[in-house]
């Protein structure tokens, strides 16, 4: 078997004195969409804060791609392909959406591939070609999903981080965006941790999951093992 | 009538010194929320500069348009210098501890810098050599325009198109307004915010130097504290105009400028500062973030 892509062997990370993550262990291999579950406040979020060096964790190892990568600045990931879409979009308000595309790719010099991607973009998501002149705070909550999601792609990711993207969306809009979700990961190989409060939806789009609680991995497993097991359905998918 | 002419020439160009000035403070706050107060002192050592360069130059031969652009460029190179070394000596590694912490190590470089130039050049004015050449065809209009005043106007007016081009259409203007309005997710993109602030001091320290070319050549004297002064009118400008607006700077600049000159002309010019700031709380009152700011909501 090849070594995962990403590797977390005892990471723990601290905001000041609380500690939000005590000792966590996870991997993913190349091409998996890997869902990372649990109540607010677990750790998730930290989790991904940790692996893109925005909250630099105290101790432990995080290996991408057979590099310790602990510690690493933000923007050195970024050009390895680890890339991040936060929790609530995070679109920048005052720039047009076609410059919110073109920040995503800021580390991409060649500027044949950015208007290649453009047009992946565009086709992908044709709301976004229509608004392209807008600015990006005038956008719906469903159309930021896309544009976050899109602005990521920009900057060529070999692993996206997705930090709840259903947050606040219409059921329909969730599903147009996890289909999309979906068609990245089989269409471009990219390898995806999501982490959702929809552990049923995030089930259904997973290979594998793991659930953390209070800054621990508590359980992995299987997407389908998770699934069918009663007792995961009670404790954590509301039945 | 020649006389508001008069005085609506001299607060245009007053105006516009300060509005060179108020861009640096309001860039420097939109991007990481500090007041450089250390920018005064810039300004004033682009003066400083330029007073050298012009000497040098001049005893080189140099003269006319060739002597006063290179003069502003040298002014503008050295004090682009400075900024961004204030920047990372008495900024960065203060980043990420407590807002107060960098704003105390800004009022130590401010004073540090005044009595640096104090010591290394002259506690007293120095004469500024007049380095406007003259322009012919101004000669029929010179009772309503003065050539150091076009001077001002042309240079004020370059520099806020070349600037407006840079934040608009360049890849590094982009990546300024992105850190001014998220800097976690300009880091998530894969943007170096220390080249970023970096770049920010730089350009900001740029427009302060021609600032203080400018006033030099209508001031025609310069001393090492004329940055202290200038320096909280801009502060007062950037404010008026709503801190961390670029157009703002620039309004806020020129209403300082205008009233200024009015109240000098029309009251007493004892009582120009007194009106300047009275407009100024004015308006604070009833816009406290500012004419062009945008008001700061909460989350909770």
């Amino acid at each position: 078997m090849a070594a995962p892509m990403l590797e977390l062997k005892g990471v723990r990370t601290a905001y000041g004195n609380i500690e939000a993550l005590k000792g966590v262990d996870l991997d993913i291999r190349e091409g998996e969409i890997i869902a990372l579950l649990g109540a607010n406040g677990a750790g998730k979020t930290t989790t991904l804060c940790s692996i893109t060096g925005l909250v630099p964790p105290k101790s432990g190892s995080i290996v991408f791609d057979g590099q310790d990568i602990r510690g690493a600045r933000t923007e050195s990931l970024v050009r390895k392909g680890l890339i991040m879409v936060p929790e609530g979009r995070r679109i920048f308000p005052g720039l047009t959406v076609l410059e919110n595309l073109k920040m995503g790719a800021y580390l991409i010099s060649d500027k044949r591939a950015i208007s290649q991607d453009l047009e992946y973009i565009f086709n992908l998501f044709p709301i976004l070609a229509t608004r392209s002149r807008q600015s990006g705070g005038t956008l719906s909550g469903g159309e930021q999903q896309m544009l976050a999601i899109s602005r990521s792609l920009m900057g060529h990711p070999r692993m996206l981080l997705l930090d709840e993207p259903s947050l606040g969306l219409a059921p329909i809009v969730i599903r147009n965006i996890f289909d999309i979700i979906r068609k990245i990961n089989r269409e471009n190989g990219t390898t995806i941790l999501l982490v959702e409060q929809n552990a049923n939806l995030a089930l259904m789009l997973a290979h594998r999951a793991y659930i953390m609680t209070t800054g621990l991995i508590t359980l992995s497993g299987t997407a389908s093992e998770f699934l069918n097991d009663e007792s995961v359905r009670k404790a954590y998918l509301g039945g | 009538m020649n006389f508001f002419l008069d005085l609506f020439m001299s607060g245009l160009t007053k105006g516009s010194i300060y509005a060179l000035i108020a861009l640096g403070y309001t860039m420097v706050y939109g991007i990481i929320a500090l007041i450089n107060f250390a920018h005064g002192e810039i300004y004033m050592i682009g003066a400083f500069t330029a007073l050298l360069a012009s000497m040098v130059l001049g005893s080189l031969g140099l003269s006319g348009w060739g002597l006063l652009l290179s003069v502003a460029a040298i002014a503008a190179v050295y004090s682009a210098m400075y900024g961004w070394t204030v920047e990372r000596v008495a900024y960065k590694p203060l980043r990420g501890s407590s807002r107060l912490a960098p704003l105390i190590s800004a009022i130590g470089m401010s004073i540090f810098l005044q009595n640096y130039v104090q010591l290394a050049q002259s506690p007293n004015f120095l004469v500024f050599p007049d380095l406007v050449p003259q322009i012919d065809f101004l000669a029929p209009v010179a009772r309503y325009i003065s050539r150091t005043q076009l001077v001002i106007l042309l240079f004020t007016v370059f520099s806020m198109v070349g600037l407006t081009v840079f934040i608009k259409f360049t890849k590094m203007g982009m990546a300024m307004r992105a850190v001014a309005q998220d800097q976690t997710m300009a880091r998530l993109a894969g943007v170096n915010i220390d080249k970023v602030i970096s770049a920010t001091f730089v350009i900001g320290s740029i427009l302060a130097a021609l600032g203080g070319v400018l006033i030099g050549c209508s001031m025609r004297q310069i001393s090492f504290y004329i940055g202290f002064i200038a320096g909280m009118k801009a502060f007062t400008a950037a404010v008026l105009g709503g801190i961390g607006s670029i157009p703002g700077a620039v309004v806020g600049a020129l209403i300082l400028g205008f009233a200024e000159s009015f109240a000098a002309g029309y009251v007493s010019s004892s009582y120009k500062d007194v009106v300047a700031f009275i407009i100024l709380i004015i308006i604070l009152i009833f816009r406290p973030e500012g004419i062009m700011g945008q008001a700061q909501t909460q989350k909770v």
